[in-house]
């Protein structure tokens, strides 16, 4: 097991370093020199050289990158062009809301897609899996910004119940009742596309495991269908689910920018789309480098998950 | 395929993606208005007669600005998402021969696909600036490696199918192997996801256009009506209607076909 | 035992099965199980024989509608709902299934299901169900059964799961136990394991004993009654000496006729050469101290596949590959195709070294070898027309015109005894024998002078296979090629082979001519092999083994 995990560390590593260096080059290509935005029309071009040599931009482009990559793994993330202020502080304050925001979104989503599934393939319903599909396959097909744009119009315009965006104004562990309201409308958007998928998946997995021979062996010995579904199917289903939960992660980190636009959350998503639109370019820099780095560890921590849950992989040496 | 297209999903999609794309079509001809066009004395109007769906901030109809912009989606999904499709097909294809090749590929698509879509959109708007121009190209950025990928696992499937050895066995050459084997066998998983990628790109060409980095003002496109309509919604929360509709019924339609084809593949 | 027309435990009345398909799975099946007795109930794939089985647990298929009656010691167990079912299932009535690789759940432990099947009849306390999960591989004869408790499925051999799957099907104490085929998918002496095992079962439990098999072998071994199903109809019934010996019905007769056997102490010995006789010359095919890892050897995680093996077959001859799962034949069939990579050692085919020739030359070489796959169903293109298939060869090498291309697909559609108007359907179209003689046909169609057969019969009914077995010998004797034909079944190579290599791991145990090493084996695992298959013989039926006391 351990093994297994190690032998998924250096691709990881590589494509983290890979991208970084993708990132890097990219920011260079940006058109617009920072020394122009910084020093200002009128400068010199001693005062001009200064700047460049100060921001280390006359040194060869590798050298460059070393640099950044030093400072960015040292949590030295400099300056931000045009907020102003530390980049690192930055980070930590929209941070802490997308972190709220996404997880309460991944766990409503992995929760109702859970139960909806579960409760498809245990009732064994005509009517109710035609129900779940045509739901299903609505919510797959509205895009984010639609199903946020409908929200908002339903709850806090039409029926003004719930505020229409913004952060609870005294966070999110003084008024928990509070935070809830400003948060449902969110998370449910983004929960939206990640629980069609999954639920999706994870329905149509255990139905293929239903139709399993072993599934029949147990019938064979006198074991209940629910049983069956709750101790046998879903353990089998459930690694291949995960591996498709953490491709969904990426919908999530996307989906987060438009969320966090539609309702105003001042966010990460926030942050770069401000960053992007006033070309904060080591904003921009740090933060696709964040996703990034997000994205590859949570496909590291879901082949874990996948082959923690899965014997086969877990303990190995097929006789 | 054509058994897939007849069933009440492919029906139901077809009539959707058809209905739609006739109406980007014929645009120009049924559009009251210019799309650009101000009209005299009609500020945030809501639907009427003379505005089937009303007229924004700046006195434009609302109509005639989402058929224009469903030509920007039809744009996307029938140009960018096949180029992307075939480009990744042909790297895919022809990489796939060689061990290096291979390799270095597979890791190249790897780096690709770790952005998360929205993001490699939002870099790249960064470095090109905004435009359709943008975001077709991302679209084509994204298929590729989907595609390359794809048809990568269904060649090897096919490549080991008894079959293809038979032929292999008594000294066909692998172009042969290619053209009279592997290609029309692998191609139909193709198409599920040629249907998926396509609905795919409109939910991309919205997010782009409505984060402000897709079409450039003043032209429209269905995700940049849905940011005027979020900007108005508390003066005229009817602007948006229309054009949410056309895009969720645009990709329902698709995601139906989609789904009709990989139902009649797995029988 | 008990008379099963006076006493029955199952009772199966006119029962019919049908799908929405127009042909009925189950026309018109009556039968008795009597307590204590082993019934075999034989028939080819199509029969109606699983569906049976099925439906007296109530497993039938989704859409599956049956009508008739079943009856359970008198009560009547057709059409009840499930909750009433599992009153029934395992602890009256249990299955064991064809396929032991998938019959276990991949995700829980031996131990888990055991207690998982204990559990759906009673409650039992986690310490009582283990202690009788123990008694229960005990009583299936795994040896450590306390240790065996905590692996999961795939850390136990292909005959230990059939092994636990019975243990499952014995954990409720059943009075009928239906067997649908319990060692098809095992090797030869793993399956005669399995089927002492079952007698010692039945009795020391006196558990009467549903056998749905379609060898005729396992039937004359352990039945003791044999019921014969076609197309959905009991066409005979019968004790199985009486039926073995004198087969009233031509279904039967014919099922009986195509059952292979290999030669018994008593018969002659060598057989005739079937093949062109040995001639000096260059061997058609030669391997020298020939080795085939599999798996990453960067890693260093490799294994051999094939181990160091020395052949030789002589231009014309037929040689055949036995051995059983992992043995490696189907490697080396491969390898003389040139699909798998060779890791060490040479592959000579007319005398030229397959690996080291130019690509050029080996395309040259390869037209003269052919290959026939074991599955049906893959082996032909399904977007193809049989006809283009068959000339597909010819449309290689650029072979002739188009109307001798035509012309020679007739032919060879002629030689496999098929109608010329299968050159215009789809594989789909046509049955699983009708693909392999198409097979075949591609095979034969440049006149090849090396073909290689893997297992081409296996996936065959015992009528059909017989049938194509016997097409292959008259075409081989015709046209001469040389061919190497690996089979794990050992009656099939002695029908069609005149020569032998026994294989066991990667390595050649023993080879020389088929009449030798099948009448005096040399070697312990080859005479081992050969006491393994079962003979359709009920008056030749090995004594049970002495019951074997294993600590509980």
């Amino acid at each position: 097991m351990l093994r297994y995990v190690l032998g998924r560390l250096p691709s990881a590593l590589g494509l983290l370093a890979a991208a970084s260096l993708l990132i890097f080059w990219l920011m260079r290509l940006v058109p617009g020199d920072p020394v122009d935005t910084l020093a200002g029309p009128d400068a010199s071009p001693e005062a001009r050289a200064a700047i460049r040599a100060e921001l280390g931009l006359d040194q060869p482009f590798l050298a460059q990158y070393v640099d950044w990559l030093g400072d960015v793994l040292t949590f030295d993330l400099g300056r931000s062009f045009v907020v102003g202020g530390q980049v690192s502080d930055l980070l930590a304050a929209g941070a802490v809301n997308t972190v709220v925001l996404t997880l309460t979104a991944l766990a409503l989503a992995v929760t109702l897609a859970l139960v909806t599934a579960v409760t498809a393939v245990v009732a064994q319903r005509r009517w109710l899996d035609a129900l779940l599909a045509g739901i299903n396959t609505v919510a797959l097909a509205m895009p984010t910004f639609a199903t946020g744009l409908l929200l908002v119009l339903v709850f806090a315009v039409v029926v003004p119940v719930l505020p229409s965006g913004g952060t609870p104004p005294d966070g999110f562990v003084a008024r928990p009742d509070i935070a809830l309201q400003y948060l449902l409308l969110p998370a449910t958007c983004l929960a939206v596309p990640v629980w069609a998928g999954l639920s999706r998946f994870l329905t149509e997995a255990l139905r293929s495991q239903l139709r399993q021979p072993y599934v029949t062996t147990a019938r064979a010995v006198g074991v209940r269908h629910r049983r069956i579904v709750l101790t046998q199917a879903l353990p089998n289903a459930l690694p291949s689910a995960v591996t498709v939960l953490g491709i969904q992660f990426g919908t999530l980190l996307g989906g987060a920018v438009l969320v966090e636009a539609i309702f105003t959350w001042p966010g990460l998503g926030r942050l770069i789309e401000e960053a992007i639109s006033g070309r904060d370019y080591p904003v921009v820099q740090v933060l696709l480098l964040l996703s990034v780095a997000i994205f590859v560890v949570t496909q590291l921590v879901t082949d874990v998950v996948h082959a923690w849950l899965d014997p086969r992989i877990r303990i190995g040496g097929a006789a | 395929m054509r058994a897939a297209l007849a069933t009440p999903k492919g029906v139901a999609g077809l009539v959707l993606v058809g209905g739609i794309v006739l109406l980007g079509v014929l645009g120009p001809l049924l559009a009251p208005y210019s799309p650009t066009q101000q009209v005299p004395g009609a500020n945030l109007v809501g639907p009427s007669a003379a505005h089937w769906l009303g007229t924004d901030d700046v006195n434009r109809d609302v109509l005639s600005r989402t058929l224009a912009g469903i030509r920007v989606d039809l744009l996307v999904v029938f140009l960018a998402v096949p180029a992307g499709a075939a480009l990744g097909m042909l790297v895919g294809l022809v990489t796939s021969w060689w061990k290096v090749t291979d390799v270095l590929t597979q890791r190249v698509f790897d780096l690709v696909l770790a952005f998360p879509t929205l993001i490699l959109a939002i870099a790249l708007a960064a470095v090109i600036g905004p435009g359709t121009t943008t975001i077709v190209l991302v679209v084509v950025a994204i298929e590729v490696p989907v595609f390359g990928r794809l048809v990568r696992t269904s060649l090897r499937t096919v490549r080991e199918m008894p079959y293809v050895e038979a032929a292999q066995v008594v000294g066909a050459r692998p172009w042969w192997l290619l053209r009279r084997h592997v290609l029309p066998n692998s191609l139909e998983p193709l198409t599920v996801q040629l249907a998926l990628s396509m609905s795919v790109a409109v939910f991309i060409e919205g997010a782009m256009s409505f984060l402000g980095i897709g079409v450039k003002a003043p032209d429209p496109s269905l995700g940049s009506l849905l940011k005027d309509g979020t900007r108005l919604m508390y003066d005229a929360p009817f602007l948006s209607l229309g054009p949410l509709l056309v895009v969720v019924l645009l990709v329902l339609g698709l995601l139906l076909l989609a789904q009709s084809l990989s139902e009649a593949h797995r029988d | 035992m008990t008379d099963p027309v006076t006493d029955p435990l199952l009772v199966v009345d006119h029962l019919a099965i049908s799908f929405a398909h127009p042909r009925p799975a189950v026309n018109d099946v009556s039968l008795r199980v009597g307590r204590g007795e082993v019934l075999a109930l034989v028939g080819e794939s199509g029969s109606g024989k699983s569906m049976t089985a099925r439906a007296v647990l109530g497993l039938l298929p989704p859409g599956a509608r049956a009508s008739g009656s079943i009856r359970f010691r008198g009560e009547e167990v057709l059409g009840l709902p499930e909750a009433e079912l599992s009153r029934f299932r395992g602890s009256r009535i249990a299955m064991v299934f064809q396929e032991p690789q998938t019959a276990l759940n991949p995700v829980r432990t031996v131990g888990w299901q055991l207690r998982e099947a204990l559990r759906a009849h009673a409650p039992v306390s986690r310490a009582a169900a283990r202690a009788r999960a123990v008694e229960l591989l005990s009583q299936v004869e795994i040896p450590d059964p306390e240790e065996r408790l905590d692996h999961y499925p795939h850390q136990l051999s292909g005959g230990q799961k059939q092994r636990v799957v019975l243990a499952l099907a014995l954990a409720g104490e059943p009075e009928l136990l239906l067997a649908d085929e319990p060692t098809t998918a095992l090797d030869v002496t793993v399956q005669a394991e399995i089927l002492a095992l079952l007698r010692r079962i039945r009795d020391r439990t006196g558990t009467s004993i549903l056998l749905i098999t379609h060898n005729m072998g396992v039937v004359a071994e352990i039945a003791d009654r044999v019921v014969v199903l076609q197309q959905g109809d009991v066409v005979e019934e019968g004790d199985t000496r009486t039926l073995f010996a004198a087969p009233q019905y031509p279904y039967t007769r014919q099922l009986l006729a195509s059952v292979l056997r290999l030669p018994t102490p008593d018969d002659v010995p060598a057989a005739p050469l079937r093949g062109v006789p040995e001639q000096a010359g260059t061997p058609a095919l030669r391997f020298s101290d020939v080795h085939v890892r599999y798996g990453s050897s960067r890693r260093g995680r490799a294994f051999p596949a094939v181990n160091g093996v020395s052949l030789e077959l002589a231009p014309g001859r037929v040689l055949g590959l036995v051995g059983e799962s992992g043995s490696g034949k189907t490697t080396l069939g491969r390898l003389t195709a040139g699909l798998v990579p060779l890791a060490a050692g040479r592959v000579e085919v007319a005398g030229e070294d397959l690996f080291s020739v130019g690509a050029r030359r080996r395309r040259e070489l390869r037209r003269d070898l052919a290959f026939v796959h074991q599955d049906p169903e893959a082996s032909l293109d399904p977007r193809m027309t049989v006809g283009a298939s068959i000339r597909e060869p010819l449309d290689i090498h650029g072979v002739g015109t188009p109307a001798e291309r035509r012309a020679r697909v007739l032919e060879l559609l002629e030689a496999v005894r098929l109608p010329a108007d299968v050159a215009d359907r789809r594989p789909r179209a046509l049955s699983g024998g009708q693909r392999q003689r198409i097979a075949l046909a591609r095979a034969l169609v440049l006149r090849p002078t090396l073909l290689v057969a893997d297992e081409p019969t296996s996936a065959l009914d015992v009528s059909v296979q017989a049938d194509v077995l016997a097409l292959f010998r008259s075409l081989q004797q015709e046209l001469g090629f040389a061919c190497v034909f690996i089979s794990h079944d050992l009656a099939v190579v002695h029908q069609v082979a005149d020569e032998v290599a026994v294989l066991r791991r990667g390595e050649v145990v023993e080879s020389g001519l088929v009449a030798d090493v099948f009448s005096r084996p040399q070697h312990e695992y080859t005479a081992r092999l050969l006491a393994a298959v079962p003979v359709p013989d009920p008056a030749a039926r090995r004594e049970p083994a002495p019951l074997v006391e294993v600590a509980s």
